[in-house]
């Protein structure tokens, strides 16, 4: 059986390319998701600055949620240091450490600041250094004046031991004698100093630690695990090997639900796009053998062998093309992680797990897709009495199947609804609705075009004027006599139109929404940053508030929150982002207050934005139970509501209920409001040039030009570009195949008197027409999600984004039209008629 | 060799005039060997011999479907060969006709719009009284809105013949138009060309492998390897079978 499979498929090679390369791309994207996903789950971030300790302790990293994924919680929950003797008499114990880290770096001589990876844990207690394996060069540090310098740090600011250095620790300046060069990263203290400046970091406050170290005589780590998870308090993790790694940077573990939202929200995009890719492929393929089928059916091969035998083929096909598939599929999740590291959006700390499973995944769902498809294809010809099947064969089916279009009638009807989301959902779901939406659309278009077609053509066919030229007469003739043809690349080319410009557009359209908001909504012109510090010094707003003719000045920092809420009876967990401010933030920034007021920011306190306030009942005045990124439960009053969400995040936590559950204490920035005059600028100026580690910029970005666009954005863009490259091409093979197969019908136009020039521009006229209505239909599909969504985002009845984007698409659909056309076109008509004769059947 | 088929009326140019024509396909096999050959208009010529023999090749090459090697033809007194192929299509529009042994029907017309294609392509319209005679003679008045999947092999053979006809061609090449056909149908399509020669006066060259169609011609070639080995005038199918037979022992 197989074997026959292959005979005929040679026969046919153009279009069983198109279906190789739509299973080839299609395997690549659902490998590089599975890649994502499984990361997301399975990734461990590498033990750094303490594999020397073979046993961590530390808070559990994570919160238990009810029948659903636990949420990682990316800030630090604090030890109690009293464990830590406990632990340092368990059996096979050799140290134990209670590790601190807050923000540190180091000075040179010129007034720069000395790189450092993590400025904002760089600072830490001397022991420490004794859980990291590097050598130490020098004595322990011996007073509040003494400090150890990692080896990276020294070189880079060419200092060595002995040397007085400048320090900003916890945001204090202070001068230090370097006592030791310590090979490991980051400033170590004495450990009395740095407890205290932890403490003023906002870090462990007294009586506690970050994390506790055990070393262990060697090859016991793991039971001296098991004895010390017996001894501690419910509520903290113990973590040996590869574990270590999440528990020393909770930041970074804390990313990797990013992956698994990133590919869950990629997935059902990547399906139904390599799904309408491989089906379209295989339709082409298999429309082009019918005639074969129906002759075997007519030697006696039963419905059921027909159909094996093109799904065998079809799997032939699709083995071959999978392995290269799942091999780029690999890369391009590394591409695609590389992507995401560099937009700042995930820790370079975490690595991709990489395991058989996803490849394992994409080829089954392959398989599936493929054989699904292929059996769909057959079906009808397989089904008919072997007779009719031969008589249809030469010709196509004359009446569309009615399940097919009424299917494909529902579809565009529930996308039709599921594109008005964005008016009641504010949010990045909202927004992601809409291409969704759109592809969901564009399928049903697929399944109903047929029909729609049909019906179409018969009304127009009365009102055609009397004398068309014998091309054009030709043209209309051919598209009206093959709908199923002709639906196939007008939907494949609508998928092109509705994929650009509603996964283009909601993504620019949340960008721009986002945009007004943060505009409209800051005071501040000025922004002061201390990245290299690992944060604003606490000192440094009175010190900018002294400025003469600054108004206003506020730190704001970013934290995430975990809201617990039901949801149609069922509890859920959301991780949301959520801005500190204090009640100072009213001077800088103004969120658009509908209810209540920013100044009573004090205390337990919340604001939320609008749509939050609505969907979850939580109203000025109401109370609301959230946790906190350490994992702390908390109970808060929400004190304002907000409009501008989009710009500013949906939760405002009060900097008094976040201080302490967040790993550094420390403000991310400050925001000014000058009263404008240039004196004032100009002092800020030299406030902040004066002192080492900080940075002035706009407090809003000049425009909102993509290039000023968020890495999200970036992110978005290139997944589009990648899924849309991916469709357009096969596409292009689709349809080249496609033309190819009329070669016989081509024949016999020639034969029968039809010169090349008449030929060409038969097939130019049916292009055109098919360009039409491919866009008409692309653009009618699209119409209402982007209606939605500039009403819901905007407040206007259209979305913002490039104007080229309208432009650039209507040319792509009308070339790959043209090309994909006139080339097979071109090179069919260069063989004699005499030839094309053998084709003619 | 030489031949030619007298015509059964008097005319000056014949409708086709092939000399040493010669014509090697790709891959060194030489189909046609120096023939020559006139055909009168108002002709009924059969072309027979063995399969390979060079029969379509022949017929291809003089209705311009295919360039010769070497040679020169001539259509209706008109020189062909050195033609572009758009020249040569308009050409064949008008003068030549052609029946194949698969219809070669275009799928999504209609039998209507098929048989007329030649003339719409030509930018022509067709005479409605001719058109109605045509489609009487084919017997196919009353399926012209049908496609072409939607009759039996006999009819669309004779809708074939009908588009061949309707342009009122100097010659129409038929390749072994009956061979897909079963008894009664061949004899429809063999009569339809037969009074087209009788009654229209037209110009009829057929290939074919069967004594008995071969036996409604005014005259009969044999050929055998790329060459005109025999000419037989007014042929009896036993005749032409005793020939051919000799030819496959010798
Ligand atoms: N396109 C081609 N390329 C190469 N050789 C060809 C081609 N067409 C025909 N031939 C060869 O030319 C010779 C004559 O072929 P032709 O088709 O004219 O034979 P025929 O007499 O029509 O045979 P049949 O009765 O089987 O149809 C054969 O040997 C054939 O193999
Ligand atoms: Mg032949």
């Amino acid at each position: 059986m197989l074997d026959l499979a292959l005979k005929l498929a040679r026969s046919r090679v153009l279009a069983l390319l198109a279906v190789a390369f739509a299973v080839f791309g299609g395997a690549a994207l659902v490998t590089a998701t599975g890649v994502l996903a499984e990361s997301g789950l399975r990734s461990h971030v590498a033990p750094g600055r303490l594999a020397g300790a073979d046993v961590l302790v530390a808070a559990a990293g994570v919160k238990q949620v009810e029948e659903d994924l636990d949420a990682a919680l990316p800030e630090r929950a604090r030890v109690p240091a009293a464990l830590l003797d406990d632990l340092a008499r368990l059996p096979g114990v050799t140290a134990a450490v209670g590790d601190l880290s807050f923000p540190a770096a180091l000075v040179t001589g010129d007034g720069q600041v000395a790189a450092t990876p993590d400025p904002q844990a760089a600072g830490h207690g001397w022991s420490s250094a004794q859980l990291s394996e590097g050598a130490v060069s020098g004595a322990a540090p011996a007073g509040d004046d003494e400090v150890g310098v990692g080896s990276a740090v020294a070189a880079a600011a060419g200092i060595g031991t002995g040397d007085s250095v400048e320090v900003v620790a916890a945001g204090q300046a202070a001068t230090y004698r370097v006592a030791a060069v310590v090979d490991a990263p980051g400033l170590y203290f004495v450990d009395s100093t740095a407890a205290g400046l932890a403490a003023v970091a906002g870090g462990a406050g007294a009586g506690t630690v970050d994390l506790i170290g055990l070393r262990t005589e060697s090859g016991i780590a793991d039971a001296v695990a098991t004895a010390a998870r017996d001894l501690l308090p419910t509520g903290l993790t113990v973590a040996t090997g590869d574990d270590r790694g999440d528990v020393e940077e909770p930041g970074a573990a804390a990313a990797r639900p990013l992956l698994l939202v990133l590919s869950g929200s990629l997935s059902g995009i990547v399906l139904l796009v390599v799904g309408f890719a491989v089906a379209g492929a295989l339709g082409v393929a298999i429309a082009g053998q019918r005639r074969e089928l129906a002759l075997l059916r007519a030697v006696g091969a039963t419905p059921r062998q027909v159909r094996r035998l093109v799904d065998r083929q079809a799997l032939a096909v699709a083995a071959v093309a999978t392995v290269p598939g799942v091999a780029l599929g690999l890369l391009l999740a590394g591409r695609l992680r590389r992507l995401l590291v560099d937009g700042g959006m995930l820790p370079a700390a975490l690595p991709l797990s990489v395991s058989p499973l996803p490849a394992l995944a994409a080829v089954l769902l392959m398989a599936a897709v493929v054989s699904l498809s292929a059996r769909a294809a057959a079906w009808r010809t397989s089904r008919l009495p072997a007779t009719e099947a031969v008589t249809e064969s030469r010709t196509e089916p004359r009446t569309p199947s009615r399940l097919r279009t009424s299917a494909g009638g529902l579809l565009v009807v529930a996308a039709t609804v599921l594109a008005v989301t964005p008016l009641w959902v504010r949010n990045e779901l909202g927004a992601g609705v809409v291409p969704l939406a759109g592809l969901l659309g564009a399928i049903g278009f697929a399944l109903a075009a047929p029909a729609l077609l049909q019906t179409a053509g018969d009304a127009l066919a009365h009102r055609l004027p009397a004398r068309l030229s014998p091309t054009s007469w030709l043209a209309v003739a051919n598209l009206r006599g093959a709908t199923l043809r002709m639906a196939g690349i007008v939907a494949s080319l609508a998928m092109v139109v509705v994929f650009a410009l509603t996964y283009t557009l909601s993504t620019t359209t949340l960008l721009t929404a986002g945009s007004r908001d943060v505009q409209a909504g800051t005071l501040a012109q000025h922004r002061v940053t201390a990245g290299a510090l690992g944060g604003v010094p606490g000192d440094l707003r009175a010190d900018v508030q002294a400025v003469p003719g600054v108004l206003a000045a506020a730190p704001t920092a970013g934290t995430t929150v975990l809201w617990p809420y039901t949801e149609l009876g069922e509890p859920t967990v959301e991780s949301a982002t959520a801005t500190v401010l204090d009640p100072s933030a009213a001077g800088v920034l103004d969120l658009g207050v509908r209810a209540g007021d920013l100044a009573d920011l004090t205390g337990a306190t919340v604001a939320v934005g609008a749509d939050v306030a609505r969907s979850r009942d939580a109203d000025v005045g109401r109370n609301v139970d959230l946790v906190l990124g350490d994992g702390t439960p908390v109970s808060a009053r929400v004190v304002a509501v907000y409009d501008r969400a989009l710009g500013f995040g949906p939760v405002v936590l009060s900097a008094d209920l976040a201080a302490g559950h967040t790993t550094s204490g420390l403000a991310q920035q400050l925001l000014v409001r000058t009263d404008g005059s240039p004196a004032a600028d100009g002092a800020l100026a030299a406030l902040v040039a004066d002192r080492p580690g900080l940075a002035l910029t706009a407090a809003t970005p000049p425009g909102t030009t993509l290039a000023d666009a968020p890495a999200e954005v970036w992110l978005n863009l290139a997944t589009i570009t990648v899924l849309l490259g991916y469709l357009l091409l096969s596409i292009t093979n689709e349809l080249v195949a496609g033309t190819a197969q009329r070669r016989g019908e081509l024949a016999v136009l020639r034969l029968t008197g039809t010169t090349p020039q008449q030929v060409r521009s038969m097939m130019r006229r049916e292009a055109a027409v098919v360009a039409v209505v491919a866009l008409g239909s692309g653009l009618l599909l699209s119409v209402v999600p982007l209606v939605a969504l500039g009403v819901g985002f905007l407040g206007r009845p259209w979305a913002a984004g490039p104007v080229w984007l309208l432009p650039a698409v209507v040319l792509t659909v009308v070339a790959v039209a043209f090309l994909t056309t006139e080339l097979p076109t071109r090179r069919e008509l260069r063989a004699e008629p005499a030839s094309a004769l053998s084709h003619a059947g | 060799m030489s031949v030619s088929a007298a015509p059964t009326t008097v005319t000056t140019a014949p409708a086709i005039a092939l000399s040493g024509v010669s014509k090697v396909h790709p891959g060194g096999v030489r189909a046609l060997d120096d023939v020559s050959l006139t055909v009168g208009a108002g002709a009924f010529l059969a072309v027979m011999g063995p399969s390979g023999s060079g029969k379509s090749t022949l017929m291809h090459v003089a209705a311009g479907l295919d360039v010769p090697t070497s040679g020169s033809i001539r259509i209706d007194g008109a020189e062909i060969t050195g033609l572009d192929e758009t020249r040569r299509t308009e050409l064949r529009r008008r003068r030549i006709g052609f029946v194949f042994q698969a219809y070669g029907l275009v799928p999504s017309l209609s039998i209507a719009d098929n048989i007329t294609l030649p003339l719409r392509l030509a930018g022509e319209s067709a005479d409605p009284a001719w058109l109605t005679e045509l489609v009487e003679r084919v017997g196919l008045a009353g399926r012209l809105e049908h496609r072409p999947a939607e009759l039996s092999g006999g009819q669309q053979q004779r809708a074939a013949v009908a588009r061949a006809l309707v342009a009122r061609p100097a010659v129409v090449f038929a390749d072994e138009p009956t061979g897909a056909l079963d008894l009664t149908s061949t004899r429809e399509v063999l009569t339809l060309l037969r009074e087209s020669v009788d009654e229209l006066g037209q110009t009829v060259v057929m290939v074919t492998h069967d004594p008995a169609a071969a036996a409604h011609a005014d005259r009969a070639v044999v050929m055998a390897d790329g060459r005109v080995v025999d000419v037989v005038d007014s042929p009896s199918s036993a005749e032409l079978a005793r020939r051919l037979i000799a030819l496959g022992q010798g």
